[in-house]
């Protein structure tokens, strides 16, 4: 009887001596803490890149740690230990919506003078935009990201269609191909309407497809209310016309992801990520899918989507600047993205010209052109409280509980409350 | 009930303060875990603490009054009172019935059992990401087995049913549980006679088996509701708290207030308030648990 017990303690010994041992630190005189999250694919290319940078800077020795996988975890676990002042870490990986917040709190180093200008030209500009927030140089671009319309190339060439450039292009596109194909499993336009930070990207998508924007100029939500309502009724009118599934009121990435991938659906708004699962061998719409700008209400309004993707800033905290400066400037450096193209996209423009690179990834090209036109979501340190606080009456508006113009009153008054006390 | 007090012996006397000594130990970390970030998030919840913009002011009550009228707390308090009441209520009857129909089983019973727990066991979040595929509304097996196509993560209406049902199979092992243990207590001889005294089944469980389960019910009703009012996890991988924010409770919005929004103040109102509901609900079931003690 005993005996189990005891090597039960011995285990949970083991385990929390696990959990406390970070792996023995180099006995190097300068070790930097690298948070970042996990990379998936084939292959993890940040061992190797850390390992020339190791090699590069004699004396430094780069431990990394790896962040949670949940986004709003990974703000969590920023928000706890920088402002409990006991960050342990030096590099970070943000993203790119954090950067204003986390630089107004005081938590990044300033790295203006670090950093050369021409340095930051090299960037796509809705990835420097938020990195370099009232001024000043808080971050830099790491990995690029923005919002593509994916569509099934081979059903829109039986029917003769080309990529809708509007919303009402979209909207009879998927009504002729359903009435042709008569398949029920066919869905029309896939999207993400979960109550999360992923609709707001949606949300902010179709407002600039309807010329306007989430955020005006003086820092009001909706500067143009009429315009957002018609936005926000657009959507709704996916769900209630049938162009889009009901089930997009509960959808994220990787469910929408799939159901495409399954061959469920003829559109989707998804970031590029997807591109490499869907030409994945034994993928059902392998060599079937086509990119394109995301419509708009207008041809002038369209092809603008969101930028997502991430930065490396240096922890105020830091003992070791000057190193941790030289480890953000190698990994977003073009050598180390060169490295990392086909894990991330990167936010150097120059590679995405790269005739080595376009071999490997035939859709860079067409990518630049859409990242070229993106745009960030607003860049203010208030971004969070704006988006959690908007995402209740939009997810009601989506669903149909409320009228877009009652819910956007509303969450005005809501944000401008939150807002006011941070004056 | 009250003894009239009695003179202690010196023996006595050491034993007491003895005890208190074996128990500081205890009570210091109860004090320090407990009492300590209890105090804090109070006080906190008297300012407007910003830290992302240098904001640290007292307003005193501000928050709770702002809180009174703020539709969105009031929903979420909603919310958390009918999760709180459909989860425990159902847990509490589906696992007296798993019990009963546990000690009754003749074979399988250890299999049986090791199924209830694994259910138990799973941390929260892969239960909630097992009903997330259960619930997909083309190739999930809800819908595959009912022949429906319900929008069930999506729809205002059947988010929060689908979320209790989730919660419910998670934690009715840990009442199926209790009351099995309880059930294997009961001496055989109570349903030898119920037998003798001619009483059918239905009657045995109702008037022997019931009571006997009083006090297992009171205490699996105790740690349920008090879990139940503070729910945060399932909601927060299944839903997010939407649609329409249809299934956020005030843990959600708390955290939300606190790690999103970095209102740091005014989260803590909103789990202050989370606080006393928990404290509420606790010491209304200890007026009824020591009242029973001659049942069980």
């Amino acid at each position: 009887v005993r005996r189990p017990a005891r090597r039960g303690a011995a285990v949970l010994a083991a385990l929390l001596l696990a959990a406390c041992g970070t792996p023995a630190p180099p006995s190097r005189p300068v070790t930097l803490v690298f948070e970042h999250s996990h990379v998936f694919g084939p292959r993890d290319p940040l061992p190797d890149l850390v390992r020339r940078f190791e090699a590069a800077h004699p004396g430094v020795a780069v431990v990394s740690e790896e962040l949670p996988a949940n986004t709003d975890d990974a703000h969590q676990l920023y928000v706890i230990n920088l402002e409990g002042r006991t960050a342990g870490f030096d590099v970070m990986m943000l993203d790119v919506i954090w950067i204003p917040e986390f630089a107004r709190a005081g938590w990044l180093l300033d790295l203006s003078g670090a950093v050369p200008p021409e340095e930051l030209g090299a960037h796509f500009p809705a990835a420097v935009a938020p990195a370099t927030w009232g001024g000043r140089v808080w971050a830099l671009p790491w990995t690029m990201n923005t919002g593509v319309l994916y569509y099934r190339a081979d059903l829109l060439a039986k029917y003769g269609l080309p990529p809708p450039a509007t919303w009402q292009a979209l909207a009879d596109d998927v009504r002729r191909i359903r009435a042709g194909e008569r398949d029920p499993r066919l869905d029309g336009y896939l999207w993400q309407g979960k109550q999360y930070e992923g609709m707001m990207v949606n949300v902010a998508e179709a407002l600039w497809g309807a010329g306007t924007e989430l955020l005006g100029p003086d820092g009001r939500v909706f500067p143009d209310p009429a315009r957002a309502a018609e936005a926000l009724a657009w959507q709704r009118s996916l769900l209630t016309g049938g162009v889009s599934p009901a089930w997009v009121t509960a959808a994220d990435e990787e469910l929408t992801r799939r159901a495409f991938g399954d061959g469920h659906a003829i559109f989707l708004r998804n970031w590029p990520y997807a591109l490499d699962l869907f030409e994945r061998p034994g993928s059902p719409v392998r060599g079937r899918v086509g990119i394109a700008p995301l419509p708009g209400r207008t041809p002038a309004t369209a092809g603008i989507g969101a930028t997502g993707g991430s930065h490396l800033a240096v922890s105020a905290r830091t003992r070791h600047p000057e190193a941790a400066v030289a480890l953000a400037r190698f990994l977003t450096g073009e050598a180390a993205q060169r490295a990392m193209t086909g894990a991330f996209y990167p936010t150097r423009r120059l590679l995405y010209h790269d005739p080595a690179l376009i071999r490997e990834h035939p859709a860079l090209p067409a990518l630049y052109r859409l990242m070229l036109a993106a745009r960030p979501r607003p860049i203010t340190p208030s971004y969070l409280l704006v988006s959690s606080a908007l995402q209740p009456d939009v997810s009601a508006v989506l669903v149909g509980l409320r009228a877009p113009d009652r819910a956007l009153a509303d969450a005005r008054r809501r944000v401008d409350y939150f807002l006011a006390s941070r004056r | 009930m009250t003894r009239p007090p009695r003179p202690l012996t010196p023996r006595q006397r050491a034993d007491r303060r003895r005890a208190w000594v074996l128990a500081a130990p205890a009570l210091a970390m109860l004090a320090l875990l407990t009492v300590y970030p209890g105090l804090w998030v109070l006080w906190l919840s008297l300012h407007d603490r910003i830290p992302t913009f240098g904001i640290d002011r007292f307003v005193g009550l501000r928050h709770y009054a702002f809180l009174a009228g703020d539709a969105r707390f009031l929903e979420a308090g909603r919310t958390t009172l009918v999760f709180a009441a459909a989860s425990v209520a159902l847990e509490l009857v589906l696992g007296v019935a798993v019990a009963a129909a546990l000690a009754r089983q003749r074979r399988g019973r250890r299999l049986a059992f090791s199924l209830l727990l694994l259910a138990w066991a799973m941390p929260a979040v892969v239960t909630a990401k097992i009903f997330e595929w259960l619930y997909h509304p083309a190739a999930g097996l809800v819908n595959f087995v009912l022949g429906t196509r319900l929008n069930w993560l999506g729809d205002p209406r059947l988010a929060l049913p689908a979320v209790i049902l989730a919660d419910v199979w998670r934690t009715m092992p840990f009442v199926a549980v209790l009351a099995y243990a309880r059930l294997l207590g009961i001496p055989p001889e109570l349903y030898e006679a119920a037998r003798v005294d001619g009483a059918g089944a239905l009657a045995t469980f109702t008037r022997v088996t019931l009571p006997l389960l009083r006090r297992v019910r009171l205490i699996a009703l105790l740690f349920r509701t008090l879990d139940a009012l503070r729910a945060f996890d399932v909601m927060f991988v299944l839903t997010g708290g939407g649609p329409a924010n249809a299934t956020e409770t005030l843990t959600l919005y708390a955290y939300r207030a606190i790690f999103q929004m970095a209102q740091f103040g005014f989260g803590s109102a909103v789990g202050v308030i989370v606080f006393a509901l928990v404290m509420l609900a606790a010491w209304a079931y200890l007026r009824l648990l020591p009242s029973d003690e001659a049942a069980a």
